[in-house]
């Protein structure tokens, strides 16, 4: 009886200890922190990030047991490779990164993504298209996304629906930030037409 | 499954199952990955002044009719080498920030014209003249051999071409 709770206030002790509260760190504060003091402050970051990487999966692989498991396995990663993090740079978009490469790979492993639209398709009536309103596009992205390639599905998701901003989806995707405007154009025309045949 | 990922991760730290490679782990790949484009760059600069070098000694490549002859005699190794060299530095300029933030079409022009400038500048320094009577003469007549021609240019050769 007494050794339990010996082992209750040992447990609590502990998570107290990793619970300290970080609310005023910032993700690369934190990151700073885990590296020189405290690894076990990295659930901090796990519990920040989980469930916006969770949905973030969701959209790429449309599977919640293999989205689960993509960010576990980022999580890990980040973990794993913290000490290469430039904490000059932004956390969320080197975390995001991770998760994208993550489920890349899992989606060329069983290739279950739907086969890529050409690009020439979708080309014109920019105009129309920018008469959405982000309130109206996230509602039509939710329902029309699944159809999308993920070329253009993605850069959508972490617009609309993580809100990011062009240079931070530059930094996830790897591309040039005018390259991630002619995308969110692209895919805005895209679910147009894919909404409107349902 | 929340706190599910969040235990399994910490229970993985503390346990030391996971852990964090260390930071010189980084800074030596990132010396690594500019020693890697530094030296492929020295190395198309070469090869493309050796180009530069092959074909203002052999004139015959570039004006002769006789294609057979330029196909056999002319050292193809050299411009295969070089763009092996090149793919090379474009994976490796691939890795950096800058690739994606800017036009990497506008990157990679801007790379080749830099080595194609100093391969321009090495070979009027006359370098591969000093060189091909010096430490490296076996390398330089092996490439005259390949393009026909067994003789070493002598000082004073090429103002006389």
């Amino acid at each position: 009886m007494l050794s339990k709770t010996f082992e209750g206030i040992t447990v609590l002790v502990r998570y107290n200890r990793t619970m300290k509260s970080y609310t005023t760190y910032t993700d690369e504060k934190l990151v700073s922190h885990i590296r020189t003091e405290q690894k076990e402050a990295y659930t901090e970051i796990v519990r920040r990030y989980e469930k916006k990487l969770t949905r973030y999966a969701m959209y790429l692989l449309h599977d919640s047991h293999i989205a689960d498991d993509v960010v576990q396995q980022s999580f890990i990663k980040a973990y794993i490779n913290l000490n290469g993090f430039n904490i000059q740079k932004s956390f969320s978009s080197w975390i995001y990164r991770i998760v994208h490469n993550e489920a890349i790979n899992v989606i060329k492993k069983y290739k279950k993504e739907v086969h890529l639209f050409e690009t020439s398709d979708f080309e014109s009536s920019q105009d129309v298209v920018e008469d959405y309103s982000k309130k109206e596009l996230t509602q039509m992205v939710k329902s029309c996304l699944e159809q999308m390639p993920i070329e253009y599905s993605e850069p959508l998701t972490l617009f609309s629906l993580e809100e990011k901003s062009y240079t931070e989806i530059s930094d996830i995707l790897r591309m040039p930030v005018s390259s991630v405007g002619t995308r969110i154009r692209r895919a805005k025309q895209l679910m147009k037409q894919i909404c409107q045949r349902k | 499954m929340s706190k599910k990922i969040e235990d399994q991760i910490l229970a993985k730290i503390e346990s030391g199952e996971i852990q964090m490679k260390p930071r010189w782990y980084f800074v030596m790949g990132s010396a690594l990955l500019f020693g890697g484009l530094v030296g492929v760059s020295i190395l198309v600069m070469f090869l493309l002044n050796l180009l530069i070098f092959t074909l203002r000694r052999n004139p015959q490549f570039l004006y002769s009719n006789k294609f057979d002859q330029i196909i056999t005699q002319f050292p193809w190794w050299i411009p295969l080498l070089a763009i092996m060299g090149i793919i090379v530095a474009v994976v490796l300029l691939r890795k950096y920030d800058f690739s994606y933030r800017n036009n990497f079409k506008v990157i990679f022009l801007a790379f080749i014209a830099s080595v194609i400038l100093a391969a321009v500048i090495v070979d009027a320094s006359g370098i591969n003249e000093s060189l091909s009577r010096g430490k490296m003469k076996r390398f330089y007549q092996q490439i005259y051999a390949t393009s026909g021609h067994d003789v070493i240019p002598q000082r004073g050769d090429l103002r006389r071409k």
